[in-house]
């Protein structure tokens, strides 16, 4: 039965981690900025759901839609005040990485002094656990999140495939000049990308604040663990960061079966390590050949 | 040239303004996180310490204006250190205000060897004791915590079977130990002993392994962000079982926490309505922050009014305020009347008070057994 809960509760985590590192992976794919930022977006829709849920008390509907909006402003905010800028005069990759982590930084910051610095969480019976069987307990959260992450990786998939947007984005990544050919604006489709990868961060952020809860430096574990699914599924790929969030979740849930809790963690990033050392492209990724 | 003239015009009044600044104040530092996931004990422990700059000043205790040069160790021992050099080497502070055990133990042996005392509030460890003459404590380690709460929790309330959730760190481990040796001794058992990382923040898996474990309480054993995540998530995945920790739990993130009520704690015994010091700091923190003081504010505040009590002593013997003085002095007259009453220093620089236990109500915590010696 243990390892049973541990199936579950690795794959409730998974699809959580799967909805962050879709929309991390998105932007990276797109327009190819290492966008760090993207925990912040995190935070801040997390936040903002908690502070008008649990503190204002409005309706979760509302709430969610402005969670969503916030992270679609600061994802826009960020391509055309940061990243626009220094591309324009540079472009340098590490110069990029150095911004986005300033504003990481900044936003925790922020949200310390506006929020408080301690430990907040929205308490919902939807994260309330019930004995399914005996010793099997789930949580309505388990189901949302996995059904969600279904939806929503189904959802990007198909505007991906099939509308001029999405196909405009696939193709930014491969050839910007191209897009210009077509008439459109590089600059515009990758405001698209910011938008809709921002977005998608919003579900994992209301399911964390929900059963993990928050504190303002959360925004970093949720960056690592994108970091890690979008390798481990192969830079670029969409599909890949879904399974590569998913398979993180379970290895942190699953090795508690064998090993010691301590180890948890650290399964992921062996996972991460392994696929380094022996399939760098990861899941679904494209082999480079070194010139 | 003119420029050359008029920038070094203005490095001159700043120097002078610098110098003038240092003699117009006496300045001790303090060495807390300030940012990161354990950034509300920073905002907590330097929020007592200032009550008590505030109290020296207004009753003129010392001959100048105190103040408290903040530097953030995000919890750390890297950072600790680093914020300790620029303390002990540039601020050339004589007294640091410190926290956490990991922490604590990383910039001992800097204070150590700059002769600069280090007073830990916040720390639990049992090593903290142990430091060198130079690093006290105000504050009663966890050895002498779970020394009163382990024979309360097994032969009073009749916890027989204990699951602990221990975080990867000294003061997790210090507490694990302390576990093992006091519970059997009180006639339980400990079923599991789960330890997490430090920065691990799932903890629904930890709570199916405590729920197979089939204890009778569950005993927590971290800090910051994470202990309220880890209630948190026990008790949405299905543990009911009653809740217990070291004086951590007085957080009031973990107090305020719904899925905590009921849960037992011990402290240090303060009567906060006591006339004098302790109930004039319990109405000051009131009105400043609209909350109840806890544990935690008392020994900030009491490691703050210790410098004062004896740079005090040492201006009246016309002796500079140095580290090695105010070890002097402390060895000469190591006790003091603070907040929660009298407090005696031990020859190793740590205290020995009454533990009293608490339980979660919702507010700052309910009393549920009074201040009790650790044997």
């Amino acid at each position: 039965m243990l390892l049973l809960q541990l199936l579950i509760n690795g794959l409730q985590l998974g699809a959580i981690y799967a909805l962050t590192a879709v929309g991390f992976s998105l932007i990276f794919g797109a327009t190819k900025i290492f966008h760090v930022a993207h925990g912040a977006a995190f935070t801040i829709a997390a936040y903002l759901f908690w502070w008008t849920t649990a503190v204002k008390g409005w309706p979760w509907p509302l709430a969610a839609g402005l969670a969503v909006l916030a992270a679609v402003v600061f994802g826009l905010a960020m391509e055309r005040f940061i990243y626009r800028p220094i591309q324009r005069h540079e472009g340098a990759f590490f110069t990029v990485f150095i911004a986005a982590f300033g504003v990481q930084i900044i936003v925790q910051n922020l949200i310390g002094t506006v929020f408080g610095r301690g430990f907040v969480s929205v308490t919902t019976p939807l994260s309330r656990s019930v004995e399914v069987l005996p010793g099997l307990f789930v949580a309505p959260v388990a189901a949302l999140a996995i059904v969600l992450a279904v939806v929503g990786f189904t959802g990007l998939t198909i505007y991906l495939a099939r509308t001029h947007w999405g196909m405009a984005m696939r193709a930014l990544s491969e050839n910007p000049d191209l897009i210009r050919v077509f008439g459109l604006d590089p600059g515009r489709v990758a405001q698209y990308a910011f938008a809709i990868g921002s977005a998608i961060v919003v579900p994992g952020a209301i399911f964390t604040a929900m059963t993990a809860g928050l504190n303002p430096a959360v925004g970093a574990h949720v960056m690592l663990i994108s970091l890690a699914a979008t390798i481990v599924g192969g830079i670029g790929s969409l599909r890949g960061a879904a399974y590569g969030g998913l398979l993180l979740g379970l290895a942190e849930n699953l090795a508690l079966w064998r090993l010691d809790p301590q180890w948890s963690e650290a399964v992921t990033f062996v996972v991460l390590f392994l696929f380094i050392i022996f399939r760098p492209a990861g899941f679904f990724g494209r082999p480079h050949a070194a010139k | 040239m003119r420029l050359v003239r008029l920038l070094a015009l203005l490095a001159a009044f700043q120097l002078g303004a610098a110098a003038a600044r240092a003699q117009d104040s006496i300045k001790i530092g303090a060495d807390l996180p300030m940012s990161g996931p354990n950034a509300e004990y920073g905002e907590l422990f330097g929020a007592a310490a200032n009550l008590a700059v505030e109290h020296a000043n207004a009753d003129k205790m010392l001959s100048k204006k105190l103040s408290i040069q903040f530097e953030d160790s995000q919890a750390t021992p890297q950072q600790g250190v680093v914020a300790m050099n620029k303390l002990v080497n540039v601020e050339k502070v004589p007294f640091v205000l410190s926290a956490f055990t990991g922490v604590s133990k990383a910039i001992a042996p800097v204070g150590d060897r700059a002769k600069v005392v280090s007073v830990n509030g916040g720390g639990i460890g049992p090593d903290l004791a142990e430091l060198g003459e130079y690093f006290w404590n105000v504050i009663p380690l966890v050895n002498l915590e779970i020394r009163v709460m382990a024979p309360y929790l097994v032969q009073e309330r009749g916890f027989k079977k204990i699951a602990l959730v221990y975080v990867d760190d000294p003061a997790g481990e210090a507490i694990q130990k302390e576990l093992k040796d006091n519970v059997p001794k009180a006639g339980g058992q400990m079923v599991a002993e789960l330890q997490v990382p430090r920065n691990a923040q799932q903890f629904t898996s930890i709570a199916a392994k405590v729920r197979e474990a089939g204890p009778d309480l569950v005993f927590i054993a971290s800090f910051g962000a994470q202990q309220a995540q880890i209630v948190k998530q026990l008790r949405d995945n299905g543990v009911s079982q009653q809740l217990a920790s070291y004086s951590a739990f007085s957080s009031p993130t973990v107090t305020q926490l719904p899925e905590a009520k009921g849960a037992l704690f011990p402290t240090q015994s303060v009567d906060w309505a006591a006339p004098g010091m302790s109930a004039r700091v319990a109405k000051d923190w009131k009105a400043k922050t609209g909350k109840e003081p806890n544990a935690y504010v008392a020994n900030y505040y009491n490691a703050v009014m210790v410098f004062v009590h004896l740079a005090q002593a040492l201006e009246k013997k016309g002796q500079p305020i140095t580290g090695e003085n105010l070890l002097q002095q402390r060895k000469a007259n190591g006790s003091f009347e603070l907040v929660g009453g009298k407090m005696d220093f031990l020859p190793n620089g740590s205290v020995s008070m009454p533990i009293q236990i608490n339980e979660i109500d919702g507010g700052a915590g309910k009393l549920v057994k009074g201040g009790t010696l650790a044997k």
